[in-house]
């Protein structure tokens, strides 16, 4: 019983952890993303709450939790209550996966803790991208829900395009899988040890860059960021599938559309550019003396690498204008599908070749 | 033969352009380039303010002369001059001067006001200016409908070098605020 507990009471303390640190991360999100806007747009962004604005998060979060709660009359009242729970889930649970730094252990008691990654499962690639297309079920009910032309329309829009994207992603990220062999976070990042020219990026015998710029293209479709953000195209649609939501409602929507993009950071991050690996050989306190202490470096690069990618989301939205439905679609089947399909090929080849050499 | 040879280098140019996506590299180079060189053009309003040009049409008041007196002579003109309707003049003779007059009471319904500055053009006597003020947002607009005591204490605040009041020739003829050349000064 006290073992049980104490694993409990770890697992508790890891998932707190974690949470604590994407919705901190969402918090700064939030507020970069208007400040890195403004600045590429000759603005400030925000600059009345806190020294520069810095508190802006603190406030909004405030804002939305005393806003009135609206739910339109004719509104499905059951099913506009669960859609945004429906989408913020699926959108945090993903990260239970995600390895955040050195595949080490510790013994408390007896029990084998791995600090930080919270369940090394070994589909989990597969559990992320399944959870990812569950949070389009709260974007398409909550369009449909909210009895409103535009929130319909929204929701119709977002579950075409994360069906059409969604596809994307898996196929490219299949080329990593064959590299690797394994479909577990922790081990495919393992396997990129070792510097850049080892990341699945780079790596021979297949390097993965018509992958990579397949998945982020697709990754962005799929979070509904500029340019794809059709679903709450604010000229067309006022907002999208979250139209009719106010208060804290909207809030899980917005969480969740931030945390998806840490989430889909995060995955690219581990698949692509070696997770929490140096871009050079071993670490530099295991080079100074302190090996100790080679977590807090490869911690730090693994945000590095994620904060890059969140950085990219912010520029393509200062710099481009919204696709048009059909191009949008026709990108997706017609441009990205053909290479992705044509990298597993090309993958697979040359891993057998290589293979066959050795 | 030459053109296709030309027709195909070209396509296969285009076609490295859109594979490196090289028309987005440029739009993001752009953006970046704003971000590196940050120099925003936003003023901070409330905190700081930009600086007014000298012909600055603002608030509208009521003048007086240097002796405290009300400059309007109650002509009405302003109230002619407006394009919506903004002044209402109750005109009325001065007590005991019965060939003098004033404004009596004197309106401005400033939510219909455009700052167009044609009554200040109308006034004879120069008696309506416009002053630098803008802020004017309130939360009931009632507050926006001025009388006359409003106007001219606008006009202390705004203008406190006020204007000398001149000598008339004769206490029986109304004169607006100009210099007549040809009749002799009062003597005083």
């Amino acid at each position: 019983m006290t073992e049980f507990g104490l694993r409990l009471a770890i697992s508790l303390t890891q998932i707190a952890a974690v949470m604590g640190v994407v919705v901190v991360t969402v918090l700064i999100l939030t507020l970069a993303e208007r400040k890195v806007l403004g600045w590429m747009q000759d603005r400030m962004g925000p600059m009345e709450v806190g020294p520069y604005g810095i508190l802006q998060p603190l406030a909004d979060a405030i804002k939305l939790f005393f806003k009135e709660d609206i739910i339109p009359a004719g509104a499905n009242k059951f099913l506009f209550t669960v859609a945004p729970i429906l989408c913020l889930i699926p959108a945090f649970i993903g990260f239970a996966v995600i390895p955040w730094g050195p595949n080490q252990t510790f013994e408390v008691n007896g029990i084998t803790v791995r600090p930080f990654v919270i369940s090394d499962i070994n589909i989990g690639i597969l559990y992320i991208l399944a959870f990812a297309s569950l949070g389009a079920y709260g974007i398409i009910l909550g369009g449909w829900a909210s009895n409103s032309k535009y929130s319909l329309l929204g929701g119709l829009r977002s579950a075409a395009q994360i069906i059409s994207y969604e596809l994307n992603v898996g196929l490219s990220i299949v080329g990593v899988l064959i590299l690797a062999g394994s479909l577990s976070l922790v081990k495919i990042t393992d396997a990129q040890a070792g510097g850049f020219w080892n990341w699945y990026l780079f790596a021979l015998p297949a390097p993965q860059i018509f992958a990579f710029v397949v998945y982020v293209i697709s990754s962005v479709a799929e979070t509904n960021r500029v340019p794809f953000d059709l679903p709450e195209a604010e000229s067309e649609l006022v907002a999208g599938f979250f139209t009719e939501y106010s208060g804290l409602r909207f809030a899980f929507f917005f969480l969740a559309e931030y945390a998806n993009m840490v989430l889909v950071s995060c995955v690219a991050a581990a698949l692509f550019l070696g997770g929490w690996n140096a871009p050079y050989p071993g670490t530099i306190m295991a080079l100074i003396g302190v090996p100790s202490l080679a977590w807090v470096e490869n911690t730090m690069w693994f945000a590095v690498k994620t904060y890059s990618f969140l950085f990219l989301f912010f520029w393509l939205r200062a710099t481009l204008p919204r696709l048009r439905y059909d191009q949008l679609m026709r990108f997706g089947w017609k441009v990205m599908l053909p290479i992705a399909l044509g990298n597993i090929v090309v993958t697979s080849l040359a891993v057998f070749f290589y293979q066959q050499m050795k | 033969m030459a053109s296709t040879a030309t027709t195909k280098r070209l396509n296969l140019y285009e076609w490295f352009k859109t594979i490196t996506f090289y028309e987005i590299l440029v739009g993001m180079k752009a953006t970046l380039s704003h971000l590196l060189n940050y120099r925003p053009v936003t003023l901070q309003y409330p905190h700081e303010k930009r600086t007014l040009p000298d012909n600055y049409r603002g608030m509208l008041a009521l003048l007086r002369y240097d002796d405290g007196t009300e400059k309007c002579v109650g002509c009405d003109l302003c109230e002619a001059a407006c394009p919506s309707r903004v002044i209402r003049v109750v005109s009325a003779e001065v007590p005991g001067e019965p060939t003098k007059r004033y404004s009596k009471e004197y309106y401005m319904d400033m939510t219909r006001c455009l700052f167009c500055g044609m009554c200040v053009d109308a006034c004879p006597v120069d008696a309506l200016g416009m002053t630098r003020e803008f802020e004017w947002a309130v939360y009931d607009k009632r507050q926006l409908h001025l009388n006359k005591q409003q106007l001219l204490a606008i006009g202390d605040r705004s203008f406190p070098v006020r204007e000398k009041r001149l000598e008339l020739q004769h206490p029986n003829v109304a004169f607006f605020n100009v210099a007549f050349k040809h009749v002799p000064p009062k003597p005083n």
